[in-house]
């Protein structure tokens, strides 16, 4: 997914990866990661838990206003299937985002 | 189906299940260090910016060809994912990871849905018509065709389509 995530960024476009092995990202180097510590096919996490997978989203696009240094990983904290989502939340988050 | 691949689907679904294994099979893959990192700049407003998904967890439409699941080293190959398209029409293909969960609720992968209630909501600016899909666990001599040909030849669509920011997940 990184060496993917690389080409796109080379092209211009700025981009953002979701890394579940955080080896990966380390070696590979795309410009911006969150890591979760979550298990493979579960990215965004679990099926129809919306409000936690809209969570996730809005990490992934914060972190690209955040991220100021290039192959930087955002450690997310969410532990898998140990946390209360709520969609308040989502403002909170993109809160630092420029309008 | 050949042994390999359910060889593979089983090593899958076990890692899902006990991430401890998972270590293992982490590391029997080494990627290349890079010492280089690209960066583009993000100068576009969250609320103004196009968003599109490259995914890597194998999901295409279901009259596209699948993904080849018996070259060892993989397919570099991808699919373009048409959002015209009803997304009962998608399916994953991928014996490299566990995707019970994913064809239960495709977003898990491939967050559409969710970015598409981040436009209604003014969050984000659109969600792009066109996304791109790939099937991770590309190794050995597809390396050089991922890198040189198709990741740079999708970078070059989500240009012309206007895309102003990509989210990769994984499988």
């Amino acid at each position: 997914m990184g060496l993917i995530q690389r080409e796109i960024e080379k092209q211009g476009i700025p981009t953002i990866g979701i890394s579940i092995v955080r080896q990966y990202s380390e070696k590979v180097r795309p410009p911006r990661t969150v890591f979760l510590r979550w298990p493979f096919g579960h990215p965004l996490g679990e099926p129809f838990k919306t409000a936690q997978q809209r969570v996730v989203l809005a990490e992934a696009l914060r972190a690209l206003y955040v991220i100021q240094e290039p192959g930087a990983i955002i450690d997310l904290p969410y532990r898998w299937r140990r946390e209360q989502y709520d969609d308040r939340d989502i403002q909170n988050i993109l809160r630092v985002v420029p309008k | 189906m050949n042994i390999d691949r359910l060889k593979n689907k089983l090593i899958s679904k076990v890692i899902t299940r006990f991430p401890s294994l998972a270590k293992r099979f982490i590391a029997s893959y080494d990627p290349r260090q890079s010492l280089d990192v690209p960066w583009t700049p993000v100068t576009r407003a969250l609320d103004r910016s196009t968003i599109a998904i490259v995914t890597t967890a194998g999901v295409h439409h279901k009259d596209q060809g699948p993904f080849d699941m018996k070259d060892r080293e993989g397919d570099p190959s991808y699919r373009v994912i048409d959002l015209g398209r009803p997304l009962s029409d998608l399916m994953i293909t991928h014996d490299y990871y566990d995707h019970a969960d994913a064809d239960k609720d495709i977003n898990i992968v491939f967050p559409v849905e969710r970015l598409r209630e981040f436009e209604k909501q003014g969050l984000i600016g659109h969600v792009a018509g066109r996304h791109y899909s790939f099937m991770g666990h590309i190794i050995g001599r597809h390396i050089p065709t991922l890198v040189n040909k198709t990741a740079p030849e999708i970078a070059r669509a989500l240009k012309n389509d206007h895309v102003d920011v990509v989210l990769l997940t994984p499988g």
